[in-house]
């Protein structure tokens, strides 16, 4: 800062003779730019595969007696696979789920006590829809930031296997009134084609950002970029005949490198007889869980350990309900002001791929480099375990930019059901 | 006069010298992100007819603010950078590393110069921590330290005419001459009321110094008589004055580069002193020399252009 004082001081004082001046110095704006002891920052950030709802390798754990334990056991794997150094006691732990009871209160209370945290620590779980893992990493930041914990651990987890959408419990009658409210319980599916035809979002441009979502999956696979990422999952797989194994579930299992723009133009819509969204150019149903373990950064520094990622920007803002999938494109510019960024600053976006429709929508109008967006592949080819997704892209996002090997930004950012967007800024400080 | 054009992405350039044996070499110190943070790279470059080709460079950790050739090695030069190192590279050699690097300033070197005069073979280096240093050719340690500016020094240059003698510009408004085997200033001239970012030393008359400001003007000095300029200041830069260079061809003849983008021709003797304006360019111009080998053509730095 020091040559920047020396050289702004040639440019600012002298008046010269005649000439006229056009210099104005502006202070840089950017709060990303000043790191201090009070920011949150990531320690460490890990995910499961994601395995194919009903038919994968997770799904087997629902016909097992303790069909809970799934889930339980996914959420538990993220964490325990994080306590390597064991006297980091966490302060709290969040859980963001969708579509258990209650968001999987009592399922998340006892996942911790598989995972062998102590009575001391207290849980809780968020839900938020599509960005429930997300959002229980902005609660975890939230309560560092209220100074009432020092670290903390955000997951998310959700097993598609085991429950269904479709139950959105007590809604009042009235809702047919209000067209807003009724708007909130139109399918995803019709958002979709909704955000299609208001755009001219066409089936072609759809499947072709599908057929991309694999190939960029695929070469992750195999050049073992997930590998830094994934812990792996025993279980017990039951074949046709009733024989049990065991079996280590290591890759994610939605990935179709033979995916072709030819293959998907033959599939047929899936929601609308007339429609564009099918199948193929939409997220997959899916398991999973992930986890990330927050803290203050003085509190981190002062344990020795290392600063993966500093949380710079949150927010989440509200869209129609009935074009949900939108959300991004106003979330993303609502974090990079409060982080003081432009486009040009971010190194990787990684926006949720609910729908091709929804998420090409929100890349052309916010015009971002499509090198820049979700260069591992997103949720069409990955799979879409609702609670779990918004953690495991903010841990694909930041082993990214620790792979690139110097400082660099990134956002993480979803669509809402119901009609929201939610967006966080990342900095990766550098190696 | 043609322009030809040579563009380093990423990278500014601070200062250009051309080489004193082979005519068609420049070497150009730059910087990272306009030498605010981050790296430097020194490049050696060759006019070719076809225009300027990149003959090597090197790079270092910090920024680079100034370059020197050696007047006695075709090869050899140094360089100033912002970690308050110099060090010598060798033009010709496969290694990325330099020949040596000597670090005894604790601010940027902003400066650095070799020595023109014969049976001298010595480096003078102005830094940010206020001191210049004098050193032989191997900068191994500094023969002299010598201090007395009140503000950072921008630039040290060497009179071609009087040995052991060189100038210094500082932020502290004043030009001084320094003696070495004294290691005294023999004279403190406060030119300006303003930083002055460059001297420069007349080639024909060993006692006029020109003094370029952050007031946006130029003045020129006979050392005989300090107290005034020779005559008005040249005014007409609309930013602060960054470098400026007598001509080696003409006795009156200098120019000046600005942060107003452009470079200027001057002839102070002359009751029209502004000879000509030269708006190539689109970012700060930082450095300007003229080549002694073709009288018509100057190589003039900006942010990345050397035409």
């Amino acid at each position: 800062m020091h040559r920047v004082k020396v050289i702004s001081g040639h440019l600012s004082s002298y008046p010269p003779q005649g000439g006229n001046r056009k210099c104005n110095i502006n202070h840089c704006r950017a709060r990303a730019a000043v790191s201090g002891p009070e920011d949150v920052v990531v320690v460490h950030g890990r995910r499961t595969a994601i395995g194919k709802a009903k038919r994968g390798l997770f799904k087997v754990w629902s016909f097992k007696p303790h069909s809970n334990s799934v889930v339980c056991a996914n959420v538990s794997l993220s964490p325990r696979c994080l306590l390597t150094l064991t006297n980091i006691t966490v302060c709290l732990t969040l859980a963001g789920n969708v579509l258990q009871p209650g968001a999987g209160a009592v399922m998340a209370r006892i996942a911790h006590f598989l995972s062998e945290f102590p009575e001391t620590v207290p849980v809780y779980t968020v839900n938020r829809q599509c960005s429930s893992g997300l959002q229980a990493l902005f609660n975890i930041a939230g309560a560092i930031k209220s100074g009432s914990i020092d670290l903390g651990l955000a997951c998310g987890v959700e097993s598609m296997s085991l429950q269904e959408m479709g139950n959105p419990g007590d809604l009042s009658p009235r809702l047919v009134d209000f067209e807003k409210a009724r708007a909130c319980v139109v399918p995803m599916g019709i958002t979709s084609e909704n955000v299609a035809e208001r755009f001219g979002i066409s089936r072609e441009k759809q499947d072709a950002f599908a057929v991309s979502s694999h190939q960029k999956a695929d070469r992750a696979q195999r050049s073992g970029r997930f590998e830094a990422e994934i812990v792996p999952v025993v279980t017990r797989v039951t074949d046709a005949e009733g024989t049990e194994s065991t079996v280590t579930v290591l890759k994610d299992e939605g990935v179709r490198p033979s995916t072709t723009l030819e293959g998907l133009g033959k599939l047929r819509a899936a929601f609308r007889a007339d429609g564009s969204t099918t199948a193929g150019n939409s997220s997959q149903v899916s398991d999973g869980a992930a986890a990330l373990l927050l803290g203050r950064r003085s509190a981190v520094e002062a344990l020795g350990l290392p600063v993966l990622g500093v949380l710079r920007a949150s927010a989440v803002v509200g869209v129609p309900p009935d074009m949900m999938g939108i959300g991004p494109a106003y979330a993303i510019p609502a974090a990079l002001e409060q982080a003081g960024l432009i486009v040009a600053d971010i190194d990787v976006f990684e926006i949720n791929e609910a729908f091709a429709s929804q998420a090409v929508y929100c890349v052309e109008k916010l015009g971002l480099p499509l090198d820049r967006v979700n260069p591992n592949g997103g949720a069409i080819a990955l799979g879409h375990p609702l609670g779990c997704t918004g953690a495991r892209m903010a841990v694909t996002l930041l082993h990214e930019l620790q792979r690139m090997g110097r400082r660099g930004y990134g956002v993480v950012s979803m669509c809402i059901g119901t009609g929201m967007g939610a967006a966080a800024v990342f900095e990766y400080p550098g190696p | 006069m043609g322009v030809k054009v040579f563009r380093s992405p990423a990278r500014h350039g601070y200062a250009v010298e051309g080489s004193p044996f082979i005519p068609t070499r420049l070497a150009c110190a730059a910087s990272q992100y306009y030498g605010i943070a981050g790296s430097g790279t020194l490049l050696i470059l060759e006019e070719t007819e076809l225009g300027i080709a990149l003959v090597k460079s090197c790079e270092w950790s910090d920024g680079l603010f100034d370059v020197a050739w050696s007047e006695t090695n075709e090869n050899v030069l140094a360089a100033g950078g912002g970690d308050g190192s110099l060090q010598l590279w060798d033009s010709s050699s496969n290694h990325s590393a330099p020949l040596r690097v000597a670090r005894e300033h604790t601010q940027e070197v902003y400066s650095v110069h070799w020595s023109q005069t014969r049976g001298e073979n010595l480096l003078v280096s102005g830094s940010w921590d206020q001191t210049a240093k004098v050193w032989d050719p191997t900068l191994s340690k500094s023969l002299t330290t010598l201090k007395g500016h009140e503000g950072v020094i921008y630039s040290t240059v060497w009179s071609p005419h009087i040995p052991g003698c060189f100038a210094s510009a500082s932020g502290d408004g004043t030009l001084r001459v320094w003696d070495i085997k004294s290691a005294a200033c023999r004279l403190a001239i406060p030119a300006h009321k303003s930083e002055i970012l460059s001297c420069d030393w007349c080639k024909y008359d060993e006692h006029m110094v020109v003094t370029g400001a952050v007031d946006c003007s130029v003045c020129v000095w006979d050392l005989r008589n300090p107290r005034q300029p020779v005559c008005q200041p040249l005014v007409g830069h609309s930013y602060a004055i960054r470098r400026v260079k007598f001509s080696p061809f003409s006795r009156t003849v200098l120019a000046s580069c600005s942060y107003d983008f452009s470079v200027r021709f001057w002839d102070y003797s002359s009751s029209q002193p502004l000879l000509e304006t030269v708006e190539h360019h689109s970012e700060f111009v930082c450095g300007v020399d003229f080549s002694l080998h073709t009288p018509n053509q100057s190589s003039v730095l900006e942010g990345f252009r050397v035409p």
